[in-house]
Parts: C-alpha cells; sequence; structure tokens
C-alpha cells in the first residue's frame, strides 16, 4: 500500500496549519536557518551534496554540484534566483507550496542564499500566479518586519534581500538563461552556453538558479540528520521524497508527496484510486508533456529518475497526466505540438519552424487528410529537432512526436485507412 | 598558436576563440547564416553543425555541435563533411525553405544570396512542406533600406546590428515561434547613418538598399577595389558597374579603416560616378571671351606661349589645389610650381576638423572633412593654414599665372574675385564650377572611379584605387596632364603611369620616404613619418 511521506508537506497536510510567519515558526520553522548561521558555507553546500538532492525543475541536476560551479573571487556578487515559473503542462506542485506554506520555500531560499554567497535573492514567478504572487509578497513583507530579511538577521551579521518578480507568461522564461534574459528587462530568449549561468549569469554575474520544490527541500536537509534521512527516501541517486503532480483520467488527481520508490503503477491505482468511470488504461505521459509517452503495459516502474531513464523515458517535472482507453491520441498530440509551436521563442530554426509545420500535418490527420508518406513525415520533421535546437525546448517538442508515432502508430492509421 | 583538426587538417586558433572564427579565418569554410566576426554569437541559425569526433580528451561530443559557439581545443577533432553534418545541413536548410517564399526571380539578392547559395550546395532539392506559407509583407524600415519580411530568415543580425554596431537599438524581435518578425520599435523608420550595412549584412533579400532596389542584377556586375572619397576616413570599397554605369558600392573589409562597415552617405557618392551633364567633356580655351573646345595639342601650346610671354618671376605663380586630388597629383603640381617656375607658391584648404568620440566604432569613421587626401597634402607640405591667411597675402602681391587644381576655396569669392585679375589662369578639373568662368585654359580630368591615384587617409595610411568605369573620351587623369604640361614647359621628368609618379614620390617627399607602390595593396600602407598636428578635434562624445 503506497502511501505519502510528509518531508514537504508536513504543514501543507495538516489542516489546522497557519501558513503566516507565525504559524510557520511555531511547526519549527527558521530553525534550520538559525543553525546553519552557525556553519560556514562551504559545509552547508557539502551537506546538500550528501544528501543527494537533484533538482526537481526537470533536467535533475545534483544541486550541490551545481552551486560548487559558481565561480568565485571574481569580485562580482553572486545572485540566486528562485525558477517558480512553472509551466510545463501537467506541472502544479511548486504553486502549491508557494500558496500553501510560503515560509518554507523561503527559508529554503535563505539557507540556499548563505550557502552560495548571495546577498540579494530574486524569486521569478510565473505571470499567472496570482494568488502566489500575493502571497508571497505577504510572506516576504513578514519576514522583513520579523528582522529576518535585510541586514544581520538572528545576529549572524549577514544580509540579504529578496525580490519577488513577476513573469509575463512565457514558457521559455521556464529555461534558465531566458529567465536571467527575462528578468534583467530583455526579450526572454535562450542564451548560447557556455558560459553557463554559474560563471555569467545574472547581469553577467555568478548565478545559481533553482526550482521552487528543490529550494524547499534544504531545510528539512539541513536540520539535524536531515541529510541522511532525506538520501534513505529513496534509491541510490534518487534521494528524498518529491511532489509528483498526478492529472488525468484517475479518480484522485493531485499533488502528493511520494518517496522515489513507489512504483508508477501503485501512483496510479493506489494514490489516484485507479482510472476513472472503470475504463482501462491507454496510456501515461510520465514527467511533463515533453516526456516520452509510455504504453499501459509499461507502468510497472519505479517512479524515479533513473528507472524512467532506463527505459527510454524521463521524469522531469514528475507530472504524471494519465489517460484511458477513450482517448485520442493524435488530438492529445495534437494539442501539445500546438502548445510548444505556441511557446517555442522562435530565434533558432528547426524549432521555429518545426514545431509549427508538425502541429500543421497533425491537423492534416485530423481532417482526414492523413496519408503513410505524412506520417513519415510527421516522424521526420519531429526528429529533426531532437538535439539540433538551441535549448532543450527543440527536444521537448520533439520527443513526445517521435514517441506518439512509435507506440501508438494505429491511431494515426485510424485517420487515413479506408475500412 | 595551439591547433586542432578539421577534416584531417591542422587550423591555428587563438586562445579563447570559437571552432568557426578559426575556420573562416583559415580560409576554410563552414557555411553559416547568423554568425558574423562583428557581432555576438547566438548560435540560432543551426547551420554550422559540425561533427567533433574527439573533443580534446579522446572522446566524441554527443551530438552535432554548433561550430560558432564551440570552444576551440587543443587536440579537438572536427569533421564537417561527414554524412551527419551533411544530413544536419540538409535539415536546417530545408526548416529555413519551409516558410520562404523562393521569390529569386524578383529577388535583388538573388546571386549574391547565402540561402541561395547553400539550398544549391546543402539542400535537398525538394520540398516535403505543402501548405500555404507564413506571409508578413513589406515594411518601410529606414530611410535608405526597406525589408521583405517574408524572405527573412531571423538570423538577427539586423537586430544585434541596431544593438551592438550603432547602439541605436531601433530595430528588434516581435513575436514568438514561427511568427517571429524582425522590425523597427514603435513603427518608426530608422534614422540611424549606417543602414546600408544592414543590406549588406543581411544574408537574404529581407533587407535591400532602396538605392539599387531592381536596378541591376547581381550577377551582372563587376568590382574594383577602391576607396569611399566622401570624407577623410578612406573606408574601402568594391565600386560594382556594369556597362560603363555604376550601381553601387560596397564596403570591402579592412580591420585597419573601416571594419566592415560603410555609411550610408559615403554609398550615395557613388551617384557622382554616373554624373555626365556637369562634366568638363573636352579641353576648352577663351577665344575673344569665350570659353571654347580645343584640342589637347592646342590647349598646352597656348599656355606654354603665354607663360613664355609673361616671363613670371616665381612669387607670381600660384597654384590652388583642393584636398580631393590624389597623392600623385599633389606631388605633380608641386614639381611643375618647382621645376617650371622655380615656385613654391601652393596652397590647399586646410579648415580644421572633427571626428567624434564614442564607445560605438562606426560613429568615429565620419569625419566632418569630406575630402578624402588632406593628410596627403600635409605630409607633401602643401601650404595653408585654417584662416587662409597666408594664401591671402601672397595674393596681395602681383600674380602671372594661376593653376587651380579641382574645385579649392569654393565659397571665397574674395581670393577669387582677385585671381580672376590674373592674366594666365588654368584650370584643371573633372566638373564645371566657377573657377572655370575665370579660367583661360581649362584641362578636362577624370573621377577618381576612372583613375589610378593613392590617397592618404586620417590615419595617414596610404591607400590606392583601381580604374573601375572607363571615363570620357577626350578627358585625361590629372597626373598625366600635370606631368605633359612639365614636359611642355621644358622639363625633362616624364612619368607615364602612377607607380613611377609614386616611386619618384618616395625619392623626394619625406613623409613618404620607404613605402613602396607595390606594399600598399588591398588594405594600404600606414606612413613611417606621420605628420603630427593633423588638425583634428575631438567632438562631442556620442551616446
Ligand atoms: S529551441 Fe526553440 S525555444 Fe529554444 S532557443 Fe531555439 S527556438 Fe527558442
Ligand atoms: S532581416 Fe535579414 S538580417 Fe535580419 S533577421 Fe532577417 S534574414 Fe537576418
Ligand atoms: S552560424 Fe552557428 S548557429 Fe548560426
Amino acid at each position: 500500500m503506497a502511501e505519502e511521506t510528509l518531508v514537504l508537506f508536513k504543514n501543507i497536510r495538516n489542516p489546522k496549519y497557519d501558513k503566516s510567519l507565525a504559524g510557520y515558526k511555531r511547526s519549527g520553522g527558521f530553525k534550520s536557518l538559525k543553525k546553519v548561521f552557525g556553519m560556514k558555507p562551504e559545509e552547508v553546500v557539502q551537506e546538500v551534496k550528501e544528501s543527494g538532492l537533484r533538482g526537481r525543475g526537470g533536467a535533475g541536476f545534483p544541486t550541490g554540484l551545481k552551486w560548487s560551479f559558481m565561480a568565485k573571487g571574481t569580485g562580482k556578487p553572486s545572485y540566486l534566483i528562485a525558477n517558480a515559473d512553472e509551466s510545463e503542462p501537467g506541472t502544479c506542485k511548486d504553486r502549491e507550496l508557494m500558496l500553501k506554506d510560503p515560509h518554507l520555500f523561503l527559508e529554503g531560499l535563505m539557507i540556499s542564499s548563505y550557502a552560495i554567497g548571495c546577498h540579494h535573492a530574486y524569486v521569478y514567478v510565473r505571470g499567472e500566479f496570482f494568488p502566489a504572487i500575493k502571497t508571497l509578497n505577504a510572506a516576504v513583507g513578514e519576514l522583513y518586519a520579523d528582522g529576518l530579511l535585510g541586514t544581520n538577521p538572528l545576529g549572524s551579521g549577514f544580509k540579504l534581500d529578496i525580490t519577488i518578480h513577476t513573469g509575463a507568461g512565457a514558457y521559455i522564461c521556464g529555461e534558465e538563461s531566458a529567465l536571467l534574459d527575462s528578468l534583467e528587462g530583455k526579450r526572454g530568449q535562450p542564451r548560447v552556453k557556455p558560459p553557463f549561468p554559474a560563471v555569467s549569469g545574472f547581469n553577467g554575474c555568478p548565478t545559481s538558479v533553482n526550482n521552487v520544490e528543490t529550494l524547499a527541500c534544504i531545510p528539512f536537509i539541513l536540520s539535524d540528520g536531515g541529510a541522511e534521512a532525506f538520501k534513505s527516501f529513496g534509491p541510490q541517486n534518487n534521494s528524498g521524497t518529491h511532489l509528483v503532480s498526478l492529472s488525468g483520467h484517475v479518480n484522485c488527481p493531485g499533488v502528493y508527496e511520494l518517496r522515489m520508490d513507489v512504483s508508477m503503477k501503485d501512483i496510479i491505482y493506489d494514490i489516484g484510486g485507479g482510472i476513472r468511470d472503470g475504463k482501462k488504461l491507454k496510456g501515461v505521459i510520465p514527467g511533463g508533456s515533453s516526456s516520452p509517452v509510455m504504453k499501459a503495459d509499461e507502468v510497472d516502474v519505479l517512479y524515479n529518475f533513473d528507472d524512467l531513464a532506463k527505459i527510454g523515458t524521463m521524469l522531469g517535472s514528475a507530472a504524471m497526466m494519465v489517460f484511458d482507453e477513450g482517448t485520442d491520441i493524435v488530438k492529445l498530440l495534437h494539442r501539445i505540438t500546438r502548445f510548444y509551436a505556441h511557446e517555442s521563442c522562435g530565434q533558432c530554426t528547426p524549432c521555429r519552424e518545426g514545431t509549427h509545420w508538425s502541429s500543421q500535418i497533425i491537423q492534416d490527420f485530423l481532417r482526414g487528410n492523413g496519408s503513410d508518406e505524412k506520417l513519415k513525415r510527421l516522424y521526420r520533421v519531429g526528429g529533426n529537432m531532437l538535439g539540433t535546437t538551441l535549448c532543450a525546448l527543440g527536444d521537448a517538442a520533439a520527443m513526445p512526436i517521435q514517441s506518439f508515432v512509435n507506440k501508438f502508430p494505429e491511431e494515426f492509421r485510424k485517420y487515413y485507412a479506408t475500412l | 598558436m595551439p591547433f586542432f583538426q578539421i577534416d584531417g587538417e591542422p587550423v591555428e586558433y587563438e586562445p579563447g576563440e570559437k571552432v568557426l572564427s578559426a575556420v573562416l579565418r583559415s580560409g576554410k569554410i563552414i557555411p553559416h547564416y547568423c554568425y558574423h566576426p562583428g557581432m555576438s554569437v547566438v548560435a540560432t541559425c543551426r547551420m554550422c553543425l559540425v561533427d567533433v569526433i574527439d573533443m580534446g580528451n579522446g572522446r566524441p561530443a554527443p551530438k552535432l555541435q554548433t561550430a560558432c559557439s564551440l570552444d576551440a581545443m587543443e587536440g579537438m577533432k572536427v569533421e564537417t563533411l561527414n554524412q551527419k553534418v551533411e544530413e544536419g545541413q540538409k535539415l536546417v536548410n530545408e526548416f529555413l525553405l519551409v516558410n520562404h517564399p523562393l521569390d529569386c526571380p524578383v529577388c535583388d539578392q538573388s546571386g549574391e544570396c547565402i540561402l541561395q547559395d547553400y539550398s544549391f550546395k546543402y539542400g535537398s532539392g525538394k520540398s516535403e512542406m505543402d501548405y500555404s506559407k507564413r506571409v508578413n509583407g513589406w515594411r518601410d524600415i529606414g530611410t535608405f533600406v526597406a525589408m521583405e519580411r517574408n524572405r527573412c530568415i531571423q538570423c538577427s543580425r539586423c537586430d544585434r546590428f541596431t544593438r551592438e554596431i550603432t547602439g541605436t537599438n531601433e530595430f528588434g524581435m516581435f513575436n514568438r515561434g514561427h511568427e517571429l518578425t524582425l522590425d523597427t520599435y514603435a513603427d518608426r523608420p530608422m534614422t540611424n547613418k549606417f543602414q546600408g550595412n544592414m543590406a549588406d549584412i543581411c544574408p537574404v533579400g529581407a533587407i535591400t538598399e532602396k538605392e539599387f532596389r531592381f536596378k541591376r542584377r547581381v550577377w551582372k556586375l563587376k568590382k574594383n577595389y577602391s576607396i569611399c572619397t566622401g570624407c577623410s576616413s578612406g573606408c574601402n570599397v568594391t565600386i560594382e558597374h556594369d556597362r560603363n554605369e555604376v550601381f553601387r558600392l560596397k564596403p570591402h573589409e579592412n580591420q585597419n579603416v573601416n571594419k566592415w562597415w560603410l555609411c550610408d552617405e559615403g554609398r550615395l557618392t557613388y551617384r557622382m560616378m554616373n554624373e555626365r551633364k556637369t562634366r568638363i567633356p573636352r579641353p576648352l580655351g577663351r577665344v575673344e571671351g569665350n570659353l571654347e573646345g580645343v584640342s589637347w595639342e592646342e590647349a598646352y601650346g597656348a599656355i606654354v606661349k603665354r607663360v613664355k610671354e609673361l616671363k613670371p618671376f616665381p612669387h607670381e605663380v600660384l597654384a590652388l589645389t583642393d584636398t580631393r586630388a590624389s597623392n600623385e597629383e599633389l606631388f605633380l603640381l608641386q614639381k611643375l610650381l618647382k621645376e617650371g617656375f622655380s615656385s613654391d607658391n601652393i596652397f590647399c584648404p586646410l579648415p580644421k576638423w572633427g571626428q567624434s568620440e564614442s564607445d560605438f566604432f562606426i560613429n568615429t569613421l565620419i569625419t566632418t572633412d569630406k575630402t578624402p587626401n588632406r593628410a596627403g597634402a600635409l605630409a607633401l607640405k602643401i601650404k595653408g593654414d585654417e584662416k587662409n591667411a597666408k594664401l591671402k597675402k601672397v595674393i596681395e602681391g602681383e600674380l602671372k599665372v594661376v593653376f587651380i587644381l579641382g574645385n579649392p576655396f569654393e565659397a571665397e569669392s574674395e581670393i577669387k574675385e582677385i585671381i580672376k585679375r590674373t592674366q594666365l589662369v588654368v584650370h584643371l578639373g573633372v566638373f564645371h564650377n566657377s573657377w572655370g568662368e575665370i579660367a583661360d585654359v581649362v584641362l578636362p580630368g577624370q573621377y577618381y572611379s576612372e583613375k589610378e591615384g593613392t590617397y592618404t587617409n586620417k590615419h595617414q595610411r596610404v591607400q590606392s584605387t583601381e580604374i573601375a568605369i572607363q571615363a570620357l573620351r577626350r578627358t585625361r587623369p590629372e597626373w598625366q596632364i600635370l606631368a605633359e604640361l612639365l614636359q611642355s614647359l621644358g622639363q625633362t621628368s616624364c612619368f607615364d603611369s602612377v607607380p613611377q609618379v609614386f616611386a619618384a614620390m618616395v625619392q623626394e617627399a619625406k613623409a613618404f620616404s620607404g613605402v613602396s607602390f607595390d606594399e600598399i595593396g588591398s588594405l594600404g600602407i600606414e606612413l613611417k613619418n606621420k605628420t603630427k598636428d593633423t588638425g583634428m578635434k575631438v567632438l562631442v562624445k556620442q551616446a
């Protein structure tokens, strides 16, 4: 019987929880921060490295390692940016954290700032998250009033400011370098790498961009024995609990906090309460709309970074979209492809032209103009975006196309085969 | 210098350099659209894909890399010709043509279009796109250029140009994804003075010069190296012409002078090369008060005869020249006075001139000195001062013979009035002007696109021009006229080519010593003995 493991959602799952600063402190908040102020920044980074925490934004890059890449001794300020531009279709976990327990995330942000020597952190929030923006602003206000932000919090001699910055609703601004451009007031589009943000990021200074959920894990990791405990929550290299955004045709959709050794089958049938209306499962998009699709017979696999990578798909942002036998695969793919065509920044050739062209081809199928040749063409156009673009959006658009055509070719044929 | 290998051949690179930059410098080619050596790397066209089979550590790169953004590394092995790369190039080109109108037959760029060339060389020759194409339409984006947005391949070179080169930020990217277009901000046409460069760097026919649109197919144009004579910067250009008509000037890269750029004003100087109406078509002599056509022999004969009659003392002879004349012409004029009349009364206007100081290099290209050879005149020690005080003193005395080269002191009616009274005024010039009206003999010269010559720019770099188009039949280059005058006046020196005159100048003029004509080549050479004060003052710094 799979069940939730409460680390990040410890407060949120408590119906009586008061998300104000006072409430957060009552439930044990800011103990870690206090402890951290007694440590050296390097020790904090080391602790995070040892916990095995991997970024929760989609790429799964080890967080401690990312911080240790930050250029030192440049004479320039370092920046920490919280990426709260959650916009991968199907993902809704960061919003929960920001809305329902803002201080947990902010404490994580503060500890991390201390770790990398950042004195001005930014939270780049997705523009459409109006309630979350309000909550965050209120929470930051409370912290300043309490003296936890600004100069010398808790007598530590440290100084930190936090600015909440709202985006304008572009998916591409979730890509870290596009986010930095946008934050600098430019048109948000990905930069050429190298240089990586750790060397030249916000305003050309060393910068780390971390996901909200990643930062929210930090207070627990830095609590006494936290790193060890965190590591124990999952198989090797897949530490900790993570927030799973379960959506689609299940009986109980929602955001759940799970260990990394729970199988997808259990998530769908146990946590999610099975498929809606007693129907059969057709497939799952495991990690946000860009991850390669899985068929019903593939779901008996542990839901974590490495086990999913082994079967040719990915955990991504842990947004699981479940669909039942009544789902029209071609329409589904059309929706996904249109999304990427709409959100491509358009600067690089394969993505700009390929996302639009492939959605045109799929539309052709929907209009009854499909053919074997067009199916091949769709596969080829999708593949041509794979690995040839500047940022990962090209890949994100290509992977669903190729996997849908690979795994459900008969669904496309249905649209044009003469019976 | 360290090196890496490209298709098995070593290529040297400077530490920190990117693969594409090093490869292009070595003279090899990797196809590219968005990369421009003068601007930042964006790596967005994805055309410069290469296969890195060894990253310098024995391991291959996992996928094709863009050479423009790839750091060169010691021991790296890069392939540009294998099947993987060919497929990559083919797919990028296919994508670029998906929404391209393919209107080459009516596009001015056709023939010098990189998209056309690459499609031919690297493309697949057929398209599988069978939906209607994106339509964005024509835009009047500036005073000098127009834009056909349908042809744009979104390489963003134009966007980076106004951001990084002119700093005017007039141009930018609008919309996202496949609707991405480039346009001016707030629908306002651009006003920067360097728009023509955007037409040059645009790899396709999206941005074209208004001045050149629909005038001539580019493959008909013949090209000659020359310099722009619009100001004292002496930007390097190619004069592009067909059937003896010049159609445009294009910048010719010279890192020491203009880099890749040329200003719009300079581009427009091509018009003068086609000017016929105000040209002096043949030698003219004054017969009973009227200027009438004469032969060259008659003209020279008349001059010699008058000189013999007048027997002027050295101080009664004067030569005036502008600083548009070439080094050789100035030198020969000086020689004519010295050897023919033992005089050194040779003057040119030398007003103060200015150049703005700017964070953007391109702004320093335009100077307020609108003549190409002031530094040459200074090097040859031709007299003159800001207020023309010395000249005014000379003309107070008696004058018998005056030579006028070009159109000097054009606005100084006072000087003209005095010279009008002189007994013999000889005018060498290309266009009819007010000096011709008071001259006794007018000798028709040739415009700088029609003759050879060297000019010394503001940095005292000597640069040469080639003969681009044929001059009017009865005109002669000024250096030749001056050499012939010297001979007619009984001097023995004999010059029949510009290099010959140059060689004599190197012998006789100290500033030019140590320079040889052959060294000038297409990039010029700086004088070794420089004039210290060129009369330049820095204008206010431009934003
Ligand atoms: S892959 Fe797409 S989104 Fe990413 S930089 Fe290129 S055009 Fe922009
Ligand atoms: S107009 Fe020309 S230079 Fe500008 S983006 Fe388009 S193709 Fe490139
Ligand atoms: S030249 Fe390298 S991507 Fe355009």
